[in-house]
């Protein structure tokens, strides 16, 4: 088992969250809210990264983060070092990859708030803001923790995307999936074994958990 | 129409023999001047009005536009053509008012800025709240010391009003119809920045015992805070118990306004007939 790899994955899969609640949370309400040909194009990138191969993705922020780019190269002055083969590069290529699975669940728990709460608390003479964060986000709590985990969960399982940006390097951008990868080409299939074992059974649990808390959800509302 | 007792004797019954309860405000003055035109389907809205009395019902038969005029008061929608301005409880003669919308000049405060406070026909209790968290919605976190009195007293006196002191731990969920209403109530009018109370048909639906109460508390505490309120209701009983100004709606337009006996004394004959029928039919 490679302990090192498994640190890398977790550190990412917790850094992909945090940053996609934060993107995910607005960009959500957004489209629950929005309407018109803007909406449709926003719902269509969001989740362009549900059907595009990872590689594509891979390709695009490589050349994007790189020195072959503007904004690369404006992001390398500012970090001084090419965000690509990093760990923060890694981060950047996650959160984008898993951008539609933490936006979805979000989105369509929004979009099942009943209307007459916000308008409700519209009437009390609350903001916007504090309707989002008092009632409509309270209401949604169940879609808010689908979302984390769902994040959670594909950022660990991510394969094409980490081999494009982050290469291999151990400790920096080699996570479990591309650990297995690295096994399987030396043939040592007893540990890719492992490994793998440990992905099939952590995916497992959480999906379990996910669709426990949905039909229990059901079940109390029914 | 409304469902009367008919076992109740006709001269006697309150809804119908006393047409003054309402007090006037401090001042007669116009406390919210209203212009709306919108078109729903096929229904073409276009009123004026003037608020001026502290109690004021909108009185039209269901699909009549009242709904929508109290929405777009509120600010949840924004109608085709508005021109709704608010003045400040005492007014002064060089009061100026507040132009809450203005669709000509492209001025739309939203809701959290008129002080339009609206509560619905179906409660709508939030559901992940107590009771107690509930009614302080409206009144987020006080900002000195004086709001802070101000706050802390709405809390322990209008509770105590609308008699939900004993359930302010509870859930929406765990509570009755009635006590859900008056929670519901209880809420609007603890808002912050409350002008003018807009109630849309406060009172449907409730038995009889339920809605004598809820004016009375209404009445209370309009007394008390000087706030107008404006209600909605196609209900002639209970437009005659409130004894308030009416503007009488229909398809749309404002046919009268003015003072209940003068307003409704058609529909009131209609409904003694019939009262007078089915007592006869009793006989």
């Amino acid at each position: 088992m490679d302990f090192e790899a498994l640190w890398l994955t977790l550190r990412l899969a917790v850094g992909t969250t945090a940053i996609l609640l934060v993107v995910a949370l607005p960009l959500a309400w957004w489209i629950a809210s929005g309407r018109g040909a803007g909406r449709a194009l926003v719902q269509a990138v969001v989740a362009l990264p549900l059907v595009l191969p990872p590689t594509v993705l891979g390709f695009y922020l490589l050349v994007a983060l790189g020195p072959l780019s503007a904004p690369g190269r404006l992001l390398i002055r500012v970090v001084g070092h090419p965000l690509a083969f990093s760990f923060a590069g890694l981060l950047v290529g996650s959160a984008i990859y898993s951008l539609p699975f933490a936006v979805q669940p979000l989105a369509s728990g929004f979009a099942a708030v009943d209307g007459a709460y916000v308008e409700a608390a519209a009437g009390l003479g609350a903001s916007p803001w504090r309707t989002f964060w008092r009632v409509v986000l309270p209401l949604t709590r169940g879609s808010l923790l689908t979302s984390a985990i769902l994040t959670f969960t594909h950022t660990v399982g991510e394969f094409g995307v980490v081999l494009m940006l982050g290469g291999n390097i151990p400790g920096a951008t080699q996570t479990l999936s591309i650990s297995l990868y690295d096994k399987v080409q030396e043939f040592n299939y007893a540990a890719a074994n492992r490994t793998a074992l440990v992905l099939v059974a952590f995916s497992l649990v959480t999906l379990i958990v996910v669709y426990w808390r949905g039909a229990g959800r059901r079940f109390v509302l029914g | 129409m409304a469902k009367i007792d008919p076992s109740s004797p006709v001269p006697s019954s309150p809804a119908l023999s006393s047409p003054d309860q309402v007090p006037p405000l401090s001042s007669p003055a116009s406390r919210l001047s209203v212009q709306v035109r919108h078109r729903i389907g096929s229904l073409q809205i276009d009123v004026a009005f003037e608020l001026n009395q502290s109690w004021t019902i909108l009185f039209g038969p269901s699909g009549s536009g009242k709904t929508t005029i109290l929405r777009g008061i509120t600010g949840l929608f924004e109608p085709a053509f508005a021109n709704i301005v608010s003045y400040p409880r005492l007014a002064s003669p060089t009061a100026t008012g507040t132009t809450l919308i203005d669709t000509d000049k492209g001025i739309c405060l939203p809701p959290h800025k008129r002080g339009m406070v609206l509560a619905s026909q179906k409660p709508t209790l939030f559901p992940h709240m107590t009771v107690l968290e509930n009614i302080r919605f409206g009144y987020p976190g006080a900002s000195n010391a004086r709001e802070q009195e101000h706050l802390e007293e709405l809390t322990t006196s209008i509770p105590k009003l609308f008699r939900i002191d004993h359930l302010l731990r509870r859930r929406p969920a765990e509570l009755s119809g009635g006590e859900t209403q008056r929670v519901h109530l209880a809420r609007a009018t603890m808002a912050r920045r409350i002008h003018t109370l807009l109630l849309d048909e406060p009172f449907t639906g409730l038995d009889r015992a339920l809605r004598d109460e809820l004016i009375t508390d209404l009445l209370v505490w309009q007394e008390k805070s000087q706030v107008p309120i404006l209600s909605v209701t196609h209900d002639v009983t209970e437009a005659f118990q409130l004894g308030a100004e009416v503007i009488k709606i229909a398809e749309g337009r404002v046919v009268e306004q003015g003072p209940v006996a003068e307003v409704l004394a058609a529909e009131r004959e209609r409904l003694l007939e019939q009262l007078n029928a089915s007592k006869g039919s009793q006989a």
